[in-house]
């Protein structure tokens, strides 16, 4: 296996941890934006250069940019922002998570072992789509021939999203 | 090991730590940062598997995944925003208007 996937995967492991143990919200929100610029690093070295690039361009920045901004506007001190400490909740979401990432792994594990073989591939292997003329050139004629349907649904759910922060961001509550 | 098993194993841990950080603390924002993540370990996991499976779908879904995360958090902030702005803090267990 590639060894620049491995320490970009073993860094955001350890962020994603730092992430959910930092006493102060921007540490956690670097730590997030820590492990989007390495999912990013992971497509870019699997191949897909143009969702590493989305993934820079609107996840590392213009969603972190929002979350920092509320951060340092809201102003949030420490002590709101620790771990839950009554211990039923922990051990419960402990728990929850073992469980979790068990059966995850247990699904994962079951479908490369056992059932590889039952999916059938599809034609766009790396070969086929350098010849076609590289992986956005693909994915732009698919997402505008086959998927142009569920292209415009999103363009109008961002629209009712921009709407939607306007409205709140001037309502005053009553 | 394959990359596509490393990578997907990396996506399962991201989307459990994801849980814990949505249940454990205390703010709204890292409520809101614990989901970014997740939808980040969900993508991780679609784009890997549309490559070890050769299909483009997984792929176009990320792009979708990626877009209405940024609306669900246009709309998130702005909703944490107006919390701030009437109980004066955003800790989940103050905002209990609604409750019965």
């Amino acid at each position: 296996m590639n060894p620049i996937i491995l320490v970009l995967g073993v860094i955001s492991a350890i962020l994603a941890v730092n992430m959910l143990i930092a006493k102060n919200p921007i540490t956690s929100a670097m730590s997030l934006l820590g492990i989007l610029l390495m999912s990013a690093g992971i497509y870019a070295m699997i191949g897909e250069h143009f969702i590493a690039t989305i993934q820079l361009v609107v996840y590392a920045g213009a969603i972190m940019v929002l979350f920092i901004f509320s951060i340092m506007l809201l102003n949030l001190s420490d002590s709101e922002s620790e771990l839950k400490r009554n211990p039923g909740i922990f051990a419960g979401a402990v728990a929850l998570g073992l469980g979790l990432f068990g059966f995850i792994g247990y699904a994962i594990n079951e479908h490369f072992l056992n059932h590889r073989n039952d999916v059938i591939p599809g034609q766009f292997t790396p070969d086929v789509i350098n010849q076609l003329g590289g992986n956005s050139k693909v994915m732009a004629h698919s997402l505008f021939t086959q998927y142009y349907v569920s292209f415009e649904v999103i363009t109008l759910a961002l629209l009712v999203a921009v709407v939607g922060a306007v409205v709140l961001a001037k309502r005053k509550f009553d | 090991m394959t990359n596509e098993l490393y990578i997907q194993l990396l996506a399962a841990f991201l989307f459990t730590m994801g849980v814990l950080v949505v249940l454990l603390r205390r703010d709204t924002i890292m409520v809101l940062m614990g989901i970014e993540l997740l939808l980040n370990a969900a993508n991780l996991s679609l784009v890997a598997f549309s490559k070890t499976n050769s299909m483009i779908d997984g792929q176009l879904q990320v792009l979708f995944v990626i877009a209405l995360a940024a609306a669900e958090s246009a709309v998130g902030l702005s909703i944490l925003v107006n919390l701030y702005r009437n109980f004066g803090s955003i800790k989940t267990q103050n905002a209990t208007t609604l409750k019965g």
